[in-house]
Formats: structure tokens, C-alpha cells, sequence
């Protein structure tokens, strides 16, 4: 046997990696779409068929968690509270539940065909019968409704928050369904929830029907969840998850994007809550307490966070785990308790033991593997010895590639702050400061360590509220903008200590900086028109052409993750980011901090031709040489004042500056 | 009674809640000043910590409620059941620390968070498949004794819950504000890469923080088992959510604010249930979650809002 399969091994694995990748991801969907189309053909046991419907109720709801949890990176405790609206509207919607007296409002409903009108024993009600078809987008909707009213009030806050609140969210929904039984029938649940029907079939209560339902919803929330990942809008909820700040620094409305995040989420469970109603034709508050919500968290964690085919499988391997092998899997822990004489062996029933299970499945998969089964990002071949070898380059780029809006020839400074003061609870970090930024010119920053640099940064890029005082950028106050919108205006930023998405490619990092450039909402990412896929080929052939300024430093690694780059590759990552902005004024806080000295002129000089080809430059630096070789004009603070303002020669012989750099007493030897 | 004399009496039953909230909330705001990290498995800590008290209480041939005391053998009992419900409880946080935590220390992101529900399952299916799904009757020595001051009865009970409480947070005070630990445990919570250099072993402050507020759980299950008579493999859900809306009503982080904010969600609990309607209760307490997360982040007594990430 073994001397028949090796051969055969032999033979078809370069065959398979003939196949392009591309080929082979196709073949593979054709093969899965194949096989669970088959499946009730061939496996026609009704119990097993109904068991696999249910698994892709939970591979459904693992697939809205991922978006929440994996995308977004925002822990949601209480996701079962979405599935049991869902359910409990589409069960409201279609059963005996509400039966209002009838009146001439209800006319143009029944003519909808969403109630009929009935007689009963002196009564004459309402009876609500609204299409499943219909309901299963209708639920969606108000699942999501009810996200964006639960999430909106925390989502500003950490993330931590969110997985309390949900937690909470997640307990009150059942309550709230148990303690309404004229809407809900309370504890007893809804009864008599009416079966979908199709040109006239009734889907009745075998399974078959339910299973080729559950494959396609499956597979449409796949084809979302993949299109949204690839798309500016899955982009933007990484980044988020990776690092909110540098996400909101380079334009990514962050509550916009988690409230979507968390609006999609819950529509997915919606949709599926309507699909596992229709199915079980009941709903009682116990279908949707905390296990569940677990119970997915547990599924998404043991496919792989994030990864769309990972947490499908880890819904399907677990669910399917429950019903049809953990009887099996106890015989035989019982077996070998009887073979080796243990007697708690002989007594263990893994089906009771299951949450157990979840846990350490939690626990374990936290330890041990954070990837999940199926991991999100795939890794890439190290780089040979050649492509890791860089010359450092003297002279700066040449060739840049339009950068975009930098022809502000309009009167005044580009940027103009006046009287900025900023206040940390009683200390002054910023006190009256004036400066003004003219357009085309390269202005330093200086001063010493805690005179107040950084927090200029924050207050213009609006990561700080300023006290008093006003930031003009182009004529317009932007003192009051949120970080995004002041990106949107034309700032961009780096970071002091370098704030790059680690678990991003270093082109998703580019690209990300591109997110205000780009308009690719939520659907033209789910339809993928000819204008979408336009648009991402040419923000990935932007992305590398912007990379490619850094000659091959940075060209062989666009597919590796950023957190894999040395320090001087993420600095130049983290402008290469920016200016996929097209900003018009670029903020470089340290640029070359932990940078060797030819590293350190190489930046320079590129610095520098950025501004010959028309970007204005504010920079905080510490090494004077470069400021003196960049800066048109220095700016010095110290202790939160500005103590000096002039040509980088000016500023070198300055009293004050001498002092405040080297004490006053030398600034006296001096004299 | 008249109205009055109800709402007052409830009252009095909402600072024994609240008393047994501020214990357990502190638990929260220990670890999260210190590694901002919201510790679900506290949740269960408690609630196998009250196992743990009934079993001491059994050891000392007490069971049910008919077992009274009096005198110097109540308060050795008690002495001896508080002992070694709260080390045992310290023991379990540390254990949880060492084992499921330290290893992701410096893993950013939702990792965390997700071990410490899965301990917190975990923790919750142990007690529920060795002691099973039925409520305990809870051993308890306490005489019932009752004091009739005006139109509000005072018990004995009460009394034991409100000295102890009294007693772990001033115990905690002047250990955090007056022993190196403690400062080490302050300096830690302010800026852990500062206290690092300053030669902090920021290991050490935060196993100290797991081991202090698990044994505060301690305390907290052994008053719930001894208000209640009862204890079930479930009580840690319910009591654990209130004790964390009572950390951030309070100010999360903040020590006093845990203490404040648990004597008010105590006394939301009764006076709600009896105002409104005991159904309600959960619900009442979310939306206070909610409407402090929204209007006040910072908490009552909390000095910075949780936004920064």
C-alpha cells in the first residue's frame, strides 16, 4: 500500500504546485461547494442533515463575529443577543404571537400579502404572515438598528469596554424576552413560527430544505466577508485593530468604521437568527443566553481569528464535533477505562463536559496558538541574502510620482498657529505658541526633551484638544477636527515611536494611507464593480511606486508583515504611508532617531528632494546637522515656549537657545 | 411598616450588597489599574471561592443553619472559615496569573481578555460537573440576633458583613499607601515601563495585585454564602457584572472609587427591586453601565477617561 501511495505522491505533487494559486483557491471552492451540495444526496439520514443545517446556523454567526472580533478587533460578548433579535423578529413576524384587533390600517399590509385578515369566535384579528425570504434581510436590518444603538455609546471608548457592555447587552436581551410574554410569550417561547415557503413548497420540518438554505447563506456571508477583508473598508477595521491611533492618523474615521464593523456583525446574526427560527419553527429565551455567545467566540478562536475560511471550519468541526461524535468519542473514553481500570474514565460524558471543553479550547488556543487552525495571514519566504543587501543612496529620490495636492500658492502660510496653549490637568506643556509654515518651505522644530515638540504634533494633527489658541491650515480652523478630518484636510503624520499596523503587510500598511483618497464604500466593496477593482489596482500599483522611492530597501519585503521590518525600514515604512495620503503638509516627528549616520544622510536627502518636488515640510529633529541641512526655518521651544524662531545660523547663535540647551551658565562662559 | 420604614430597611440590605460589591470590584480595579485588563475569570473566582468557604465551614463540623455559635468559638470559626476561604482564593488568582497570563504578557490586542473567559468557563464547568447544578445549603454559625431601632431591623449578620468589609478595605488602604509593596503596586499602575526602571519587579506587584483581589473575592463569596445561606455553581455571572459596573460607576482603577461605587449599586439593587421590580434589577444595573460609560467614562472618583488604547 505504502510503496503504491509514495510514487503516487511523487507524481502529483509538482503537478500541484504547477497549478497557480489562483487555479488551486478556485478548484478548492469548487470542490467544497461540490461536496456540500452532495452531501444530503448521498448522506440521506434526516437527523445527520439536520445536524450539518444547525452547523451552518453557527458558521453563519461565526462568520458576523469575525467581522466584529477578527476585523475590527473589538471583543463582543453578547453576540447571541443579535441572533436572538433576529430569531424573535422573524417569529413575532410569522406566527399567532400579536393578534391586534383588525382595522382599515391593516388594509394596505394585507394587500402586501404581510397579514391576513381572521375570524375566530367573535374576534376578527390580525394574523401576521411575512415572507421569510423577505425577513431574512428585514431582520438583518434591525439587528443591525439595535448594534448601532448599543455600540454608539461605547464604541469611543476602548475596547475593553465594548466586551463588558455586550456581556451585559448579551444578558439583558433574554431577560427582556422573558419579561414581555405578550410579545414574546416569555419563558414558554414563541410556538407555531411558520416555515419558509417557496413558489408555493412548504419547507415543513424535514431538514433537507434548511440545509441547502444554511449552504446559501453561508456561502453569500463568505462572499461578503472576503470582500470586505480585500476592500479599503477591511483595511480600515485592521488598522483599527492593530493600532487605533496611527488608524485614526491616517484618516480612518474610527467610530464611523467600528459602528460598521459592529452594525454588520449583528446583521449577519440577524439574518441567521431568522434562518435557526424558521428552522426550529420555536424561540425561547434559552436559545440565546451567554453559552452561545461563547460558544462562537470559542468556534471563531479555534478556526483562526480573522481568517474567513478558518472560523467557517472552526463553527463546522466544532458543531458537528457535538452532534455526531462526542457520543462516540465517550464510548471510547469508557472502553479504555474499562481496558486500564480507571474508573472516572468509565464515567465521563464528554456531551455534559462540552463547555469544558470550549474553555480549554479558549485557554489553550490563547497559549499555544493564536492563529487559530487556519491562520489570517499566511508567511512569506525570507528574503535571500541578495535581496537583503541595500546600498545606502546619497542624492535623494529621483523620479517621484505625482504626490498629489501640494500647488497651495494662495496668500499667507500654509499652516499658521497662533496663541496655541495646551494644558495637561495643571501643567502648561504649550504656552501662547505663534508659528507659521509657508508653503514650499521645510521648518524644524527643536528643543530639549519635554519642551513641549510632541505635543505641537498632537494639538495640530488633533490627537490633543488645545486650551486656547487657533490652527489654521490652508485658512481653515482646523484647532477642532478629529484626527481623520484634519488627514482628510492634507496633514499627515509620523510618530516620535513609530506606529505601524504589525500584523499588516507593509503595501496593506501603504495602502491604508490611502484610505481618504479612496471612496470604495461597504457595497461598492460587496458588489466589486468594474470601478472597485479599478480602483484597488491602482492604489496597489500606488502603494509599490510610493515604496519603490526607497530603492530595494523596501520593494522585496511590500508582502511582509511590518512588525518583520528593522527599525530604519519601519521609519521609512511609516513615511512611505504618509505621503500615500498625498498630503500637502508632511509632519515627521524624529525622522531618523536610532538611525546610523548614513542612514541618517540618505533620509536626508530624501527628505529633501520631497520638498524640491513641492511637499512643505514641519519636522522635529535632534540632530542639527540635518536641520541644518534641511531647515529653511527653526523654530525653538523650551519648557512649552517658543524662545526662538529663525535661519538655522540665526537660531545656532542664539543666547537664549544656548542656554536652554546647554545651561545658563554656559550660555555666560560664552560671553 | 410604612413606606418609609421599607425603603429604609431596604437600605440597610443594600449596604450589606453594596458591602460584598465593593470587595469584589475591587478585585476588578486592582488588575486593571495595573495590566488594563478586565479580568473575567474574577468572576468565577468568586464563586468557587464560596465553595471553598462552605467546605471550611463543613470542616468545622458546621452545617445548615441550626449549627449556632456564640462567643469566642463564632469568632474562631469565623476567623478560621475567612482565612482560608481568602488564601485559597488568593492562591487560585495567582495560580490564574502565572499559568494563562503571564505567558501572553505583551501580546496586544483581545488575547488576554479571551483567556481569562475562558478560565472563567472553565472555572464554571469544574464546580458545576463535580458539585452539580443544584444550590448548596449554606453552613452558617451566625445566632440570629435581631436589634429593632425604630421602624429598621438590624441583624447580626449585617453587622459581621459591614466590620469585616470595613476592616479588608482599611487593611488595603494602608497597605497600598504605606508599605513598599503598595507604592510599588501605586508606580506600577501610573506608568509600569517607568516603575520597571526604577527597579519596581513588576511581576512581583502584579501577581500581588492578583492575589489581593482574588482573596477580596474570598471574602466577598464567604458573605454571600453567609447573607444568602445558599451558594450555586451559578452565582458568579450576576454578582461578578454588578461588582464591575460597580468598578466603573466608582472610576475604574480607582480604589475608593470601587469601594463607593459598590456600596451604590448595592443600594441600587434593593431600592430598584423595591421601587421598581425585582425582574428589572439586571436591566436597571446595565443601562446604569451604559449611562456612566457614556455621560461620566472617568467614574465617579476615576482620574482619566479609558480611551486611550
Amino acid at each position: 500500500m505504502a510503496e503504491l501511495e509514495k510514487p503516487l505522491i511523487r507524481i502529483a505533487a509538482p503537478l500541484f504546485a504547477r497549478i497557480s494559486p489562483r487555479l488551486r483557491a478556485r478548484l478548492g471552492i469548487v470542490l467544497v461547494t461540490t461536496a456540500a451540495l452532495l452531501f444530503p444526496l448521498v448522506n440521506q439520514n434526516d437527523a445527520d442533515i439536520d445536524s450539518a443545517a444547525n452547523a451552518l446556523a453557527f458558521a453563519a454567526l461565526a462568520l458576523g463575529l469575525n467581522i466584529v472580533v477578527g476585523f475590527a478587533g473589538l471583543l463582543d460578548l453578547g453576540y447571541a443577543a443579535f441572533f436572538a433579535i433576529g430569531a424573535y423578529a422573524y417569529g413575532v413576524a410569522s406566527s399567532w404571537q400579536l393578534q391586534p384587533q383588525w382595522s382599515g390600517f391593516w388594509e394596505p399590509f394585507q394587500w402586501l400579502d404581510f397579514v391576513t385578515r381572521f375570524h375566530t369566535a367573535g374576534a376578527d384579528v390580525v394574523h401576521f404572515q411575512v415572507s421569510f425570504w423577505l425577513m431574512l434581510p428585514v431582520a438583518a436590518a434591525i439587528a443591525a438598528f439595535f448594534g448601532v444603538l448599543f455600540g454608539a455609546p461605547t464604541l469611543r471608548l476602548k475596547g475593553d469596554y465594548l466586551a463588558i457592555v455586550t456581556l451585559g447587552f448579551g444578558e439583558i436581551v433574554p431577560i427582556v424576552a422573558r419579561n414581555t410574554p405578550s410579545v414574546t410569550n416569555g419563558a414558554m417561547g414563541l410556538n407555531g413560527v411558520a416555515a419558509p415557503q417557496l413558489f408555493g413548497y412548504n419547507f415543513g420540518v424535514d431538514a433537507t430544505p434548511y440545509y441547502y438554505v444554511g449552504v446559501a447563506l453561508v456561502a453569500f456571508l463568505i462572499l461578503i466577508s472576503q470582500r470586505l477583508k480585500d476592500s479599503r473598508i477591511g483595511r480600515a477595521w485592521m488598522a483599527i485593530r492593530e493600532d487605533e491611533i496611527a488608524a485614526a492618523a491616517m484618516g480612518v474615521d474610527r467610530v464611523r468604521f467600528k459602528l460598521l464593523a459592529f452594525a454588520i456583525g449583528a446583521a449577519f446574526a440577524g439574518a441567521t437568527g431568522t434562518f435557526y427560527v424558521a428552522k426550529l419553527q420555536t424561540a425561547t429565551p434559552e436559545m440565546f443566553m451567554f453559552p452561545v455567545s461563547v460558544m462562537v467566540l470559542v468556534m471563531i478562536v479555534f478556526g483562526g481569528i480573522g481568517s474567513v475560511w478558518g472560523v467557517v471550519v472552526g463553527a463546522l468541526v466544532l458543531q458537528i464535533l457535538q452532534s455526531w461524535f462526542l457520543e462516540d468519542l465517550s464510548q471510547w473514553l469508557h472502553a479504555l477505562g474499562r481496558l486500564v481500570n480507571i474508573d472516572w474514565l468509565q464515567r465521563v460524558e464528554l456531551a455534559s463536559s462540552i463547555e469544558l471543553i470550549f474553555g480549554l479550547i479558549l485557554v489553550l488556543m490563547m497559549l499555544y496558538r493564536r492563529e487559530g487552525l487556519i491562520p489570517a495571514s499566511r508567511p512569506v519566504p525570507a528574503l535571500t541574502v541578495n535581496e537583503q543587501t541595500a546600498q545606502a543612496v546619497r542624492g535623494g529620490f529621483s523620479g517621484l510620482p505625482d504626490l498629489g495636492a501640494v500647488d497651495h500658492d494662495a496668500q499667507g502660510p500654509l499652516l499658521d498657529i497662533t496663541d496655541l496653549t495646551v494644558r495637561f490637568g495643571g501643567l502648561v506643556a504649550l504656552r501662547s505658541v505663534e508659528l507659521s509654515v509657508p508653503a514650499h518651505a521645510v521648518v524644524a522644530v527643536i528643543g530639549p526633551n519635554g519642551s513641549g515638540k510632541s505635543t505641537l504634533f498632537n494639538a495640530v494633527t488633533g490627537f490633543l484638544p488645545a486650551h486656547r489658541g487657533n490652527i489654521r491650515f490652508v485658512g481653515e480652523e482646523i484647532g477642532r477636527l478629529p484626527p481623520h478630518a484634519v488627514l482628510e484636510r492634507g496633514i499627515a503624520r509620523t510618530f516620535q515611536n513609530i506606529r505601524l499596523f504589525p500584523n499588516l503587510t507593509v503595501a496593506e500598511n501603504v495602502m491604508i494611507g490611502m484610505h481618504a483618497r479612496l471612496d470604495i464604500g461597504p457595497l461598492g466593496a460587496l458588489l466589486r464593480l468594474p470601478k472597485t477593482r479599478r480602483e484597488e489596482a491602482a492604489s496597489r500599483e500606488r502603494a509599490l511606486e510610493i515604496l519603490s522611492l526607497f530603492g530595494n530597501r523596501l520593494l522585496p519585503r511590500v508582502d511582509h508583515l511590518a512588525a518583520s521590518l528593522s527599525y530604519a525600514n519601519r521609519r521609512r515604512t511609516e513615511i512611505a504611508r504618509a505621503l500615500a495620503s498625498q498630503p500637502k503638509l508632511l509632519l515627521l516627528d524624529e525622522p531618523t532617531a536610532g538611525m546610523n549616520p548614513a542612514e541618517t544622510l540618505e533620509l536626508a536627502d530624501q527628505i529633501k528632494s520631497l520638498n524640491r518636488f513641492g511637499l512643505t515640510i514641519l519636522l522635529i529633529e535632534h540632530k542639527l546637522d540635518v536641520v541644518v541641512s534641511l531647515a529653511d526655518k527653526v523654530v525653538v521651544l523650551d519648557h512649552g515656549e517658543k524662545i526662538a524662531e529663525g535661519t538655522p545660523d540665526a537660531v545656532r547663535r542664539d543666547e537664549a537657545v544656548i542656554g536652554a540647551y546647554l545651561g545658563r551658565s554656559a550660555a555666560f562662559a560664552r560671553v | 411598616m410604612s413606606d418609609y420604614g421599607v425603603l429604609l430597611q431596604q437600605v440597610v440590605n443594600g449596604l450589606s450588597l453594596g458591602a460584598m460589591y465593593a470587595l469584589l470590584a475591587l478585585g476588578f480595579t486592582l488588575v486593571y489599574g495595573i495590566l488594563e485588563l478586565i479580568n473575567f475569570a474574577h468572576f468565577n473566582v468568586f464563586m468557587v471561592s464560596s465553595f471553598v468557604g462552605m467546605w471550611a465551614l463543613e470542616f468545622l463540623g458546621i452545617s445548615g443553619q441550626s449549627h449556632v455559635l456564640t462567643g469566642l468559638a463564632l469568632a474562631g470559626t469565623l476567623a478560621f472559615a475567612f482565612a482560608v476561604t481568602m488564601i485559597a482564593a488568593g492562591v487560585l488568582g495567582v495560580a490564574i496569573e502565572r499559568l494563562s497570563l503571564r505567558p501572553l504578557r505583551g501580546v496586544r490586542g483581545t488575547a488576554a481578555m479571551i483567556t481569562t473567559i475562558g478560565v472563567s468557563y472553565i472555572l464554571f464547568n469544574v464546580i458545576l460537573l463535580t458539585v452539580g447544578a443544584g444550590s448548596e445549603n449554606y453552613p452558617n454559625p451566625l445566632p440570629v440576633v435581631r436589634w429593632q431601632l425604630g421602624e429598621v431591623t438590624l441583624e447580626l449578620k449585617e453587622l459581621l458583613i459591614w466590620g469585616v468589609a470595613v476592616a479588608l478595605m482599611v487593611a488595603l488602604h494602608f497597605f497600598v499607601s504605606r508599605t513598599r509593596l503598595g507604592k510599588a503596586m501605586r508606580a506600577t499602575a501610573q506608568d509600569a515601563e517607568a516603575a520597571r526602571m526604577m527597579g519596581v519587579d513588576v511581576d512581583r506587584v502584579i501577581v500581588t495585585a492578583f492575589f489581593l483581589g482574588s482573596a477580596l473575592a474570598g471574602a466577598a463569596a464567604l458573605i454571600f454564602g453567609l447573607y444568602y445561606n445558599y451558594t450555586s455553581f451559578i452565582i458568579g455571572y450576576t454578582a461578578g457584572l454588578r461588582a464591575f459596573t460597580a468598578a466603573v460607576l466608582g472610576g475604574i482603577g480607582s480604589i475608593p472609587g470601587a469601594m463607593v461605587g459598590g456600596l451604590l449599586i448595592g443600594l441600587i439593587e434593593t431600592l430598584g427591586g423595591q421601587l421598581i421590580a425585582v425582574r428589572w434589577t439586571d436591566v436597571i444595573i446595565f443601562s446604569i453601565l451604559v449611562l456612566v460609560l457614556v455621560f461620566v467614562p472617568t467614574g465617579l472618583l476615576g482620574r482619566s477617561a479609558p480611551t486611550k488604547s
